[in-house]
């Protein structure tokens, strides 16, 4: 019942190619998931997350210095080698120097119809953020216009507000079916939903979570949960590490990534004036490492979510060079293991050595097991 | 006039002796820990096959990474200087040389005189060459010179980190324990340095014809996968190894005329 | 080796400059002793602002002081002992870990042991400023934080709206500040402090035009030892003193044709910090008459600049040069943020393109045969679009050599590779 997410996530340039000759409309590929996906939906726009393919390349080394994320490496080279050749425009949302340079880099070498960088701030905790960023949504909404040809009624932000908000309430209710004793889903299968989320119609999407809502209920895994996990970190689709990490007697119950929770956990609250809703959205969503300052209030949302998830062990992963997760990371598996969660550190490539994050990720369970023995 | 060209690797010392432009002899010998016993070695391998003694010689030029180590060499060049020189003398058309040895890669684009336009070096976390080549055999438990002939008889490409040899090496180990058979871990092997040069030389633009030199041009796995990687001929001149020595001596030889 | 061309001779103001960044240095850290306030932050805090709270408040900012600990390399080395050790990556900002392990040593790398701020007050445009303080705040126990969000982007879209972000956060800001100290905010001290700051950094843009004269009166590795009052003190008098001083020697060298190298025969510049412990390598240029005559960096991490009637680069009219008249707190926050939101250094957080259009440009200007980019491992904010950079250089005939390193980590720079790549380099530009 998961199969079709990952048909999409797997087939995802055949789906967006397929979607435009469908309906006709323009694909918008971007950058971080603080893109305000409500407006791109009101103005009948398919926005399609650009993530890697987690296979070794060598065209980015001219565009990006070597200390750069694998990630923002692995973004770009899709660009260049004409993978996202259908996409009609190109944008980012400000979060990390990492991205911006895939960003830059792609404006440059990639010529697009529409190119756009939403200035989101980052000082998401001052009420100032607010008003700064309702008006960066004011301009960039009158962008959007001038690209599609046509204005974007109060009526089409409903419509897209609607949407992307159902879109979010229904990955949450699956997401409340991870807190059972023994999930009807796993880890991989949660992310394979999440992560196709932003790349399909989110119309279809719905509708195939709504598919999958029937049947959870009735659904019993054939498999041992074992050991309780969460997953923390940066952007993370590698469903080979997950595949791995779940035939080992443990289940990925919750996480806190960009391509999980950190995505769809808040809704737009609505108000009479959208695009302040809009904005209120995205300033108070959980945030990503980057915007987290002066307080950290990712952290007391990871510990709930560790709570309501029954969760027994985190796996901290991060990106190699990535810093904004490592300016966190020490005081984050500090208060986790204060908490009573052990943490277990690992560093994602491009790739990732599948055997020896085997052994690892093994002998950090065997540590579950040790009180069994006495 | 006779003049001559030393190179000091991060492997081997070698030197080539030139007789009016003709080579007149060679040698190579381990680089060690005393490098003047390197020099020494090399110097008297390449005077035996030249039929010369040392103050025959007219100006000789060092490069590498050991300069200023040679008492009797009058000047030095950069290694990429050296390659663009001897790279156009060996092939005419030759545009960029691509130099891999046991440790670092570097690549120069050049005209048509063989002088210098633009190089590249590697970055640091791309370091490692040849040197891992030979550490990977014995991983692998093969002969050093059967990796490049092993694979070629892969039958499959498998895909590995290509940024860190550091990363490459528990990946390799990873294969290993799967049982991947040892043809396709030594392609993934070779592909994966291949990549981090060719991604190196896409900084300069790939200029034909290209000239591959350096130790590591001796692998025919190697040079296999540059070609399939670049997509374009990839040229290997006879004894690839001594290319920035050869170079240095042609340098000399101008110097000496000046 | 290149013949002496042109007279030449130290500067006069050098030992001034020295005592002067001493002194600073020990104000920080005395101002307990009588009474005056500490507060640490970045170099590009809005340091005229706690400025309001009297003139015997200190501060101690990041970036310089983690240059400062990078030259000592053995202390620079335990320090990122120390802060390895509670777990921070080593691949983080080399500033930030020299910083952060002189809180974790309590060692202050002028001596003594690390004079703990009053309170931390930043701004926020790399990924780790803000962050940086979060954890010194964490590492010492709570002191207290404020940050300023500037990442509302290019200049040419700093509107009246996006202004109003930053003036507003500022306002906050100066609130806070009463709240934390208890003292009485004194706006006329806000004013003078704006009037400071202008003046200084257009000041400083003043002199490194003056580098456009062959030869150069000024080389690069000399102005790193200069621009250093415009990270630690831009809004103070003693920075605006210093500099007018500066700027009327220089003059005379201008005047006089008294280079800084009196071999000058190719001009290089740079981009981004160096590596600290490694300046040498300048010196190994300079052998051979290519002399460093400043960077998009050097000019304008502090420098104030605006392009001039004849189209070129020159210092940023000031308002008391306009004739502003500053009279209220909101005014004072508003002509600051408009003269620091304008800072070419801060334009390339947002387009490789306009980063690439500046250094092509000081290229041009400045007379520049050459560039060196470091790769700097240790700052990501300002290696950001480094590569597109380097390809806008090659695609615009410019000699352009990349070398890695880092400015604040010995480990991550090797002396003898860069040495040979330099090498290269300076057979490419025909002199050796």
């Amino acid at each position: 019942m998961f199969d079709k997410f990952k048909e999409w996530y797997t087939n995802r340039h055949d789906y967006a190619k397929d979607w435009k000759k469908r309906k006709g409309g323009k694909v918008l590929g971007y950058f971080c998931t603080y893109v305000p996906e409500e407006l791109l939906v009101a103005a009948d726009i398919l926005p399609v997350r650009i993530l890697g393919s987690h296979e070794a390349q060598d065209v980015t080394e001219p565009h990006i210095f070597g200390m750069f994320c694998p990630f923002c490496r692995d973004c770009l080279a899709q660009g260049l080698k004409g993978r996202y050749d259908y996409i009609n425009g190109i944008m980012i949302s400000q979060s990390c120097l990492h991205i911006r340079q895939t960003y830059n880099s792609w404006v440059k070498h990639i010529p697009q119809e529409f190119s756009y960088y939403l200035y989101m701030p980052h000082g998401v905790q001052t009420p100032h953020a607010y008003p700064f960023l309702h008006g960066e949504l004011e301009v960039f909404k009158n962008a959007l216009e001038k690209w599609i040809g046509h204005p974007i009624s109060d009526k089409d932000i409903d419509r897209g507000i609607e949407i992307v908000n159902k879109n979010r309430q229904l990955m949450k209710q699956v997401y409340e079916f991870r807190k059972q004793e023994e999930p009807p889903l796993t880890g991989l299968e949660a992310m394979y939903m999440v992560v196709s989320s932003q790349m399909v119609d989110k119309e279809e999407h719905n509708r195939a979570l709504e598919e999958v809502l029937k049947e959870l209920p009735n659904r019993k895994l054939n498999r041992n949960t074992g050991t309780r996990l969460m997953i923390l970190g940066s952007e993370d689709d590698d469903t080979e590490f997950v595949e791995m990490l779940e035939s080992l007697d443990s289940t990925l119950v919750v996480d806190d990534h960009c391509t999980g929770t950190r995505y769809f956990w808040n809704e737009v609250e609505p108000q009479e004036d959208r695009l302040a809703a809009i904005a209120a959205r995205y300033i108070d969503r959980p945030p990503c490492p980057s915007k987290d300052w002066p307080e950290r209030k990712r952290f007391p949302h990871i510990l709930q979510l560790a709570k309501d998830y029954n969760v027994q062990g985190a796996l901290v992963i991060q990106q190699k060079f990535c810093d904004p997760h490592e300016l966190d990371m020490p005081a984050l598996r500090k208060m986790l293991e204060e908490n009573g969660i052990p943490t277990y550190f690992l560093e994602f490539d491009v790739t990732v050595p599948i055997g020896q994050f085997k052994t690892r990720v093994e002998a950090f369970l065997e540590t579950f097991a040790l009180p069994d023995l006495f | 006039m006779i003049t001559a060209g030393i190179d000091f690797g991060a492997k081997n010392v070698k030197m080539v002796i030139l007789d009016d432009g003709k080579i007149a002899g060679r040698g190579s010998t381990l680089t060690g820990f005393d490098l003047k016993i390197a020099v020494k070695d090399a110097s008297e391998m390449a005077l035996k096959a030249a039929k010369l003694k040392l103050d025959e010689i007219a100006h000789i030029t060092e490069t590498g990474i050991g300069q200023g180590s040679v008492e009797f060499a009058a000047d030095s060049v950069s290694e990429v200087g050296a390659n663009a020189k001897a790279g156009v003398k060996l092939l005419p058309s030759a545009r960029t040389i691509i130099d891999v040895g046991a440790e670092e890669a570097r690549a120069v684009k050049c005209d048509e005189s063989g002088d210098m336009k633009d190089f590249v070096v590697n970055e640091r976390c791309a370091a490692g060459a040849g040197a891992f080549v030979e550490a990977m055999s014995r991983a692998l438990e093969v002969e050093l010179e059967q990796m490049g002939p092993m694979s070629l008889k892969a039958t499959e490409a498998v895909p590995m980190n290509a940024q860190c040899t550091v990363f490459a090496e528990s990946e390799v180990v990873s294969l290993i324990h799967a049982q991947t058979p040892k043809p396709n871990i030594a392609r993934a092997i070779h592909d994966a340095i291949a990549e981090r040069v060719i991604s190196m030389v896409r900084r300069l633009g790939i200029t034909e014809d290209i000239l591959l030199v350096g130790g590591l041009a001796y692998d025919v796995g190697f040079v296999d996968a540059m070609k399939r990687g670049l997509g374009v001929e990839v040229h290997v001149p006879e004894f690839p190894e001594y290319v920035s020595a050869y170079g240095a001596a042609l340098i000399a030889q101008e110097r000496a005329k000046e | 080796m290149a013949e002496i061309k042109y007279q030449t001779k130290p500067l006069d103001i050098w030992n001034e400059g020295k005592a002067l960044r001493q002194q600073y240095y020990e104000n920080y850290a005395k101002a307990h002793e009588k009474g005056g306030i500490r507060w640490a932050g970045g170099a590009w805090a809005y340091s005229a602002v706690p400025a309001g709270l009297g003139d015997d408040v200190w501060s101690l900012t990041g970036e310089p002081y983690g240059a400062s600990v990078a030259f000592d390399k053995k202390f620079a080395a335990r320090c990122h002992e120390a802060i390895e050790a509670k777990g921070f990556a080593r691949d983080l900002c080399a500033y930030l870990r020299n910083y952060l392990g002189s809180i974790v040593l309590d060692e202050y790398v002028f001596g003594g042991k690390f004079p703990k701020p009053d309170f931390q007050w930043t701004t926020h445009i790399c990924c780790s400023h803000a962050k940086w303080y979060q954890i010194a705040s964490e590492l010492e126990g709570g002191t207290p934080l404020f940050c300023i969000d500037v990442s509302t982007g290019l200049y040419q879209d700093f509107d009246e709206r996006r202004r109003e972000y930053v003036v507003n956060q500022l306002l906050d800001g100066i609130n806070w500040l009463e709240k934390i100290t208890g003292r009485d905010y004194d706006d006329e001290k806000l004013i003078q402090a704006v009037y400071n700051e202008c003046e200084a950094t257009s000041l400083w843009a003043e002199i490194c035009a003056m580098n456009k004269t062959i030869p150069a009166p000024l080389d690069e590795k000399t102005m790193y030892s200069l621009y250093v009052f415009g990270t630690i003190m831009k809004h103070r008098p003693e920075a605006v003193a210093f500099y007018r001083k500066l700027r009327d020697e220089v003059q005379v060298r201008v005047d006089n044709k008294i280079a800084a190298v009196g071999n000058e025969q190719r001009r290089v510049i740079t981009d981004t910090q160096p590596p600290w412990g490694f300046l040498e390598v300048f010196r190994y240029l300079e052998s051979y008459g290519v002399v460093s005559v400043g960077s998009l960096y050097t000019f304008s991490l502090i420098g104030a600049w605006e392009v001039k009637d004849d189209g070129t680069w020159g210092p940023k009219t000031t308002p008391q040069e306009q004739g502003i008249d500053i009279t209220t707190r909101r005014q004072a926050l508003e002509i600051l943020a408009d003269w620091t939101h304008a800072r070419p250094e801060w334009q390339h957080f947002y387009s490789a393109q306009k980063k690439s259009d500046m250094m092509l440009r000081i290229v041009r200007e400045w007379q520049v045969d050459g560039v060196l980019l470091h790769y700097n491992r240790g700052c990501e904010g300002l290696s950001l679009n480094i590569a597109e950079n380097r390809l806008a250089f090659k695609e615009a005939g410019v000699p352009v050599l990349p070398f890695e390193g880092n400015m604040g980590d010995e480990r991550e720079f090797d002396l003898e590779r860069t040495k040979k790549a330099v090498d290269s380099f300076l057979e490419l530009l025909g002199v050796k």
